[in-house]
C-alpha cells in the first residue's frame, strides 16, 4: 500500500543569487508568499483528474480534496467538480479511452 | 521504454497568451507523441535563468490545444538524447521541437499543468515527479498528445531548460 507521502514530487525555486520574484507575481501562480525570494523548496502532488501539479502549502489548514474513486488527492478545481458529482474522472480513465479508441481505428484499418 | 532528455541550452522566450500560436524559437521546447497509442511520462523539468538583468519569467508547462503540423524542427541549441547510451531507438519516438512549419503549437487555456514562475536573472527552477505521479501525454492528437514549455503573458527572459521523459 502506498503512503500519501510517496506520491509527493519536489519543487525547487532557487533565487539565492537572483533578485527573485515579488509576492504579487507568485500569488498568481498558486505559490505561497515568499516563494519568490531566496530558496524555496516544496512538496508537490499531481492531481489524478487533470494532472495539474499542485504545490503543497504546509500552512494550509483546509482539507485537500480527495477522490474516493481513484484514492488520490485532487486539485481544488477538480475537487469542486467532484463534490458536485461524486464521479471519479481520473486521467488514467481518459487516457485508456483515448488509447482504446485509437486501437479500434487501427484494428478497423487492419480488417 | 527509455528515459530521454530534451534540452535547450539557451532560448530567448517571448511571452505568449494561451490559445495563441507559439512562434518558432520563442519557446524552449514542445513534445509531441509519436503515435496514436503512445504514452509519454514527463518526470523532470529544469530551468536555469540566463538573463543579464532582472526578468520575471512566467513559464508554463501545459498541454497544447493545437497540435503542431508540418516539418517539426529544432533550433541548434535544442537536443533530444537518451540518458543511457545503450538505449535502442524507438520505432515512433516522440518529437521534441521548437519550430513548426505549418500549424504552430498553441497552449491550452484550460490545461496548464505547471506554473513555474521565476526570475531569469540567476534563478533556477527544478521540478521532479514522484514515481507513478508523472505528467503524461497520450497519443498524438489534441488535446492530450502534445505539451509545451513556454512563457505566459507577463514577462520573459533568457533561459536554459530541459525535460526528462520516458515513452511507453
Amino acid at each position: 500500500m502506498k503512503s500519501k507521502r510517496s506520491t509527493e514530487g519536489y519543487l525547487l525555486i532557487d533565487h539565492r543569487n537572483s533578485p527573485g520574484v515579488s509576492d504579487a507575481a507568485v500569488w498568481h501562480c498558486d505559490l505561497p508568499p515568499g516563494a519568490g525570494q531566496g530558496l524555496f523548496e516544496a512538496a508537490t502532488y499531481t492531481c489524478s483528474h487533470c494532472l495539474y501539479v499542485v504545490v503543497i502549502e504546509p500552512k494550509r489548514t483546509r482539507d485537500r480534496a480527495h477522490c474516493m474513486g481513484c484514492h488520490h488527492d485532487i486539485c481544488d478545481a477538480c475537487g469542486v467538480i467532484y463534490a458536485k458529482t461524486l464521479a471519479c474522472s481520473s486521467f488514467k480513465r481518459k487516457a485508456e479511452s483515448v488509447l482504446e479508441a485509437a486501437a479500434q481505428i487501427v484494428n478497423i484499418k487492419e480488417l | 521504454m527509455a528515459k530521454r532528455i530534451g534540452s535547450n541550452h539557451t532560448n530567448t522566450l517571448t511571452a505568449t497568451a494561451d490559445a495563441t500560436n507559439l512562434a518558432d524559437s520563442t519557446y524552449p521546447l514542445a513534445i509531441l507523441g509519436g503515435s496514436t497509442t503512445q504514452i509519454t511520462n514527463i518526470m523532470e523539468i529544469y530551468m536555469g535563468g540566463q538573463s543579464t538583468s532582472s526578468a520575471t519569467t512566467f513559464t508554463v508547462f501545459g498541454i497544447d490545444s493545437q497540435i503542431a503540423t508540418g516539418s517539426l524542427t529544432k533550433d541548434a541549441t535544442l537536443t533530444d538524447a537518451p540518458m543511457n547510451s545503450a538505449t535502442a531507438a524507438l520505432a515512433a519516438p516522440p518529437t521534441i521541437f521548437n519550430k513548426a512549419a505549418t500549424n504552430k503549437p498553441q497552449r491550452s487555456s484550460s490545461l496548464h499543468l505547471m506554473n513555474l514562475t521565476f526570475n531569469a536573472f540567476g534563478g533556477v527552477v527544478r521540478w521532479l515527479a514522484a514515481p507513478g505521479e508523472e505528467v503524461t501525454i497520450v497519443g498524438n492528437a489534441a488535446s492530450l498528445g502534445q505539451a509545451s514549455l513556454s512563457a505566459f503573458t507577463g514577462g520573459s527572459g533568457i533561459i536554459g531548460a530541459h525535460i526528462i521523459f520516458e515513452t511507453f
